[in-house]
């Protein structure tokens, strides 16, 4: 149990700050406004590193809702799901 | 009792002190339940019989058992502390690396800034100053008001303060949580919501919300929140863990 949370926990933290990092280096345009969810650049001004950054930004967002949900809600609600199947069978 | 009762074996040939039934003996659940002794006996034996399971277990172990309360501060404590502040130390040096902060114009000491706040912890006796639709008009007074809207902020302050200050007189705060005094618990949660709503009051003009509505709201929604923490916190007592609790703590017999 302690480690299903510590899983996700690190799922969520590396994911928020790697997608924290991506999404204030590219879509933060300035102090004032919107920040971490702004306009990212036009797509012809991207380099090739700029576009690897962006999607693993995504990559990154992704895997900490993905991760913390799988952890902590997915696994235990199949592992009670199997408990509940093996004193209903037996 | 048996013959050799000097000594600290536990006994299970249904002698000693009858708390705890040996295992041969132990009534299944059931009977329990149908047993008219009443819940405090009931469970006054559930946890007496976890506490010697634990203590066999203990016996059993190799482990030497201290007369400490705690663990040890080396290695225990120190190697816990060192990777929780590794941890906060490391998100510092990446974040400050990774996001370093951009640095805005500096101040011009000549212009006056178009919004003037206060810190943030000080929003809330920022928002009390803005109770002016409050102070009321004396009709005796021919439509004045007793005292100047700047003067009734001030009072204002003083009055929230002073109740902060006569709370600790009004309930010493013997409870160790919430649930044993829910409506002290209510009053602080009342409490901590207006702290909230005031500092939104304070800074109205960052509010999507019309000004009479955030004033209303300001003053009713931590009232409902404490009306909900209340009838929250009752039902909670009313629930079986609590008065299990109770009675366990109640039951533990001294040393």
């Amino acid at each position: 149990m302690a480690d299903e949370f510590i899983k996700g926990l690190s799922a969520l933290v590396i994911g928020g700050l790697g997608w924290m990092t991506v999404a204030g280096w590219y879509k933060t345009p300035s102090f004032e406004g919107a920040q971490l969810t702004g306009e990212a650049p036009p797509a012809e001004t991207l380099t090739v590193y700029d576009q690897v950054a962006l999607f693993m930004g995504d990559a990154f967002f992704w895997f900490a809702i993905i991760g913390a949900l799988t952890f902590w809600l997915l696994i235990p609600l199949v592992e009670e799901g199997r408990q509940v199947w093996a004193e209903r069978s037996s | 009792m048996s013959d050799n009762d000097t000594n600290d074996d536990v006994r299970t040939d249904g002698s000693g002190t009858g708390i705890v039934a040996p295992d041969d003996e132990t009534p299944t659940w059931r009977e329990r339940k149908e047993r008219t002794e009443g819940l405090a006996r009931l469970t006054y034996e559930y946890f007496e019989r976890s506490r010697r399971e634990d203590q066999d277990l203990r016996q059993q172990s190799d482990y030497v058992e201290r007369d400490v309360l705690a663990f040890p501060a080396w290695p225990h404590e120190m190697m816990r502390n060192l990777a929780l502040t590794s941890f906060f130390v490391g998100m510092i040096l990446f974040l400050s690396a990774a996001l370093p902060p951009e640095m805005p114009h500096p101040a011009n000491a000549n212009q006056t800034p178009a919004i003037i706040l206060p810190d943030w912890y000080l929003y809330w006796s920022f928002g009390l100053l803005k109770l002016q639709t409050l102070n009321p008009e004396i009709s005796l007074l021919g439509g004045q008001k007793l005292m100047s809207d700047r003067m009734y902020g001030v009072i204002a302050n003083v009055v929230v303060v002073g109740f902060v200050a006569i709370v600790p007189f009004l309930n010493k705060g013997s409870a160790r949580r919430p649930v044993e005094q829910p409506f002290w618990a209510a009053v602080g949660m009342t409490g901590v919501v207006f702290s909230l709503t005031i500092a939104a009051l304070s800074v109205q003009n960052l509010i999507p919300m019309g000004s009479d509505l955030l004033l209303d709201l300001s003053f009713l929604f931590p009232i409902v929140c404490g009306v909900i923490t209340y009838a929250a916190l009752r039902t909670m007592r009313e629930g079986y863990m609590f008065n299990l609790n109770r009675r366990y703590y109640r039951l533990r017999p001294p040393k």
